[in-house]
């Protein structure tokens, strides 16, 4: 539904930074009922992984980058009134979705969040750069079924391993995942020092992992 | 070693190409003779001959070039309007080289980070509270919906058993009159006047329900306006003639309109019955439709005790009732006058009260004669209403 051309068309006004634009493409295809998943696979993730690819290699300035997020995350905005209000088959389940301490990148998450809201489960998004004792303490709250951390700068690989560690030591059977843009460039092995946490790639897979779970 | 003299010249050239550093050369009287490029781009216009001032955006109009050029250690926050329109704060210091002054500007690094730190967080935050929003919002229309489901459901059940209670209890008032004592008999008409009370709230929650729920279709036909009036009017009638208060009844230029006969009838004879229950007796209440190619227009006027105007804006809400007392101590559910607001919005209409305290009060409903624009109940927020 989303041709290569709209793509190209999308991602070169987010990099322009011309939210307006941005506002139009997804508000058009908001109205031709694109399903939502759609939308965040075709176009939020793969633009977002774009832009994030261009920063990486000094392509595009922080600036830029962070606008860039912070469009996308304006247009999220758009597709909640639908998202929320779908009447999905509630599954009973809750899932915790959080960015490690010293990571202000949260859209990823947010995005896992809102598929796993359309898979029926109940997802809650903490946000960025989140305190260890704050995400513990909702943890303990809420007791999810299911914890999901995000990183998407690499070199934050250490406050999200500092997390793992925490989350296992005080919830001994608690699954969590990882994912997000960092570990393109490694990381996953480190993974496997840590039983049942598991590196999900991309948001459709974590949309087969919660529907197998 | 490079030699001074080509570090100077390479910094020189840097600075006045490259660098996000501003450099202004001022005569005297503050003419700009000089500015480097980013001067130039910051302020998106060709700035040579313009005095200084007139690039600032200075409150105090008292930038005095030459006691800042005194100390050219001093530094002095001014700021620049740019080609965006958002003022930039540049620290400025001053420096007095022969007969100019050169007037160098740079950004505060650590401030600019620090506010785009602080913005960034702001607008996650903002977004996430926004998601939560949606979230709960979407619960609560839920929950709203499931609660009206409930209503419904119980007003249905009740209906049938107040029904019955209602028609006994009228039987034994009618068939006991002569064998119970007056005492006895005062129960079985209270009784029997609660039923009436109980079915009333039934229907009316019945109907609030309904309409909540976005299933209150309008069945519109064509209808003989004149014979709807007077349909309507009837119960309003009987009423009016029990409590001694006049009807005094006007209807123009009626034809036929295409509406909802049943629920208009619901409309006027609800408000008919507010006027009537809100007058003395002896009082007149006037009643009048009329109705042209495009509106049919009616009102009712009577000269209770009126609506204070702080109740005015509350009257077409749920369960909301004036402070003042009806004349006979009638007693009402408090959800007719939401329905009737309800019903007049469906028809793309619109339903208000014209109110003075201690002289009564004109309730008004207007609708499109030939049923055009209908929409749905809930598209027409209480703000519209001309209340």
């Amino acid at each position: 539904m989303i041709s290569s051309q709209l793509y190209q068309e999308y991602l070169n006004c987010l990099l322009e930074g011309k939210r307006l634009d941005c506002t139009r493409i997804v508000q058009d295809l908001l109205d031709r009922d694109i399903p939502i998943k759609a939308l965040y696979n075709d176009l939020f993730e793969k633009s977002l992984y774009r832009v994030g690819q261009l920063w990486e290699f000094n392509r595009i300035s922080v600036a830029k980058e962070h606008l860039a997020t912070a469009i996308t995350e304006g247009l999220l905005n758009l597709v909640y009134p639908r998202l929320f209000e779908l009447e999905h088959q509630h599954k009973g389940k809750r899932i915790v979705i959080s960015c490690a301490a010293n990571e202000f990148h949260q859209i990823g998450g947010k995005m896992v969040a809102d598929i796993c809201e359309l898979n029926g489960w109940d997802a809650e998004f903490l946000g960025a750069n989140m305190p260890l004792d704050h995400m513990l303490l909702h943890i303990q709250e809420t007791k999810p079924d299911l914890v999901g951390l995000s990183l998407t700068v690499y070199f934050n690989m250490s406050s999200l391993k500092k997390g793992i560690e925490v989350i296992r030591s005080n919830f001994t059977h608690l699954d969590i995942f990882v994912g997000g843009q960092a570990f393109l460039w490694g990381g996953t092995e480190m993974l496997k020092h840590y039983s049942g946490v598991e590196y999900i790639p991309t948001l459709n897979d974590i949309e087969k992992s919660i529907k197998e779970s | 070693m490079i030699p001074d003299e080509i570090l100077h010249r390479e910094g020189f050239c840097y600075l006045n190409t490259r660098a996000s550093h501003l450099l202004f050369v001022l005569r005297k009287d503050g003419r700009i003779v000089q500015a480097n490029d980013s001067a130039t781009r910051v302020t998106g216009d060709n700035i040579i001959g313009k005095n200084f001032c007139e690039v600032l955006v200075d409150f105090t109009w008292k930038a005095d070039l030459h006691s800042f050029a005194l100390d050219s250690s001093e530094e002095y926050i001014m700021s620049i309007g740019t080609v965006s329109g958002l003022p930039q704060s540049y620290y400025f210091t001053f420096q007095q080289v022969a007969e100019d002054i050169i007037a160098f500007g740079r950004l505060d690094v650590e401030e600019l980070e620090s506010m785009r730190k602080e913005i960034l967080v702001l607008n996650q935050e903002l977004n996430n509270a926004t998601r939560e929003l949606h979230k709960k919002n979407a619960t609560l229309k839920r929950l709203n919906a499931e609660k009206n489901r409930f209503l419904g459901m119980a007003a249905h059940d009740l209906r049938k058993p107040i029904g019955l209670l209602m028609t006994y209890s009228g039987f034994l008032v009618e068939e006991t009159a002569d064998v119970l004592n007056s005492e006895h008999l005062g129960f079985l008409e209270t009784i029997h006047a609660s039923c009436g009370n109980m079915a009333q709230l039934v229907d009316d929650l019945l109907d609030v329900s309904a309409i909540e729920a976005g299933v209150f279709p309008l069945r519109l036909e064509h209808v003989n306006l004149a014979a709807l009036f007077s349909a309507s009017l009837e119960p309003n009638r009987v009423q009016a003639c029990q409590k001694g208060v006049q009807l005094d009844v006007d209807c123009r230029g009626l034809s036929g309109a295409i509406l909802d006969a049943a629920k208009i009838e619901q409309v006027i004879g609800n408000l008919v019955a507010n006027a009537i229950e809100y007058s003395v007796p002896g009082a007149v209440v006037a009643v009048r439709l009329t109705c042209d190619d495009r509106f049919i227009r009616f009102f009712v006027q009577d000269h209770g005790s009126g609506i204070l105007p702080e109740e005015v804006g509350q009257l077409f809400k749920p369960f909301q009732k004036a402070s003042t007392v009806k004349t006979a101590g009638e007693r009402s559910t408090g959800l007719g006058l939401l329905i009737s607001r309800k019903i007049i919005d469906a028809h793309s209409g619109k339903i208000w009260v014209d109110s003075q305290p201690g002289q009564g009060s004109t309730f008004h409903f207007e609708i499109p004669a030939q049923g055009d624009n209908h929409r749905d109940t809930d598209e027409y927020p209480f703000d519209r209403l001309s209340i």
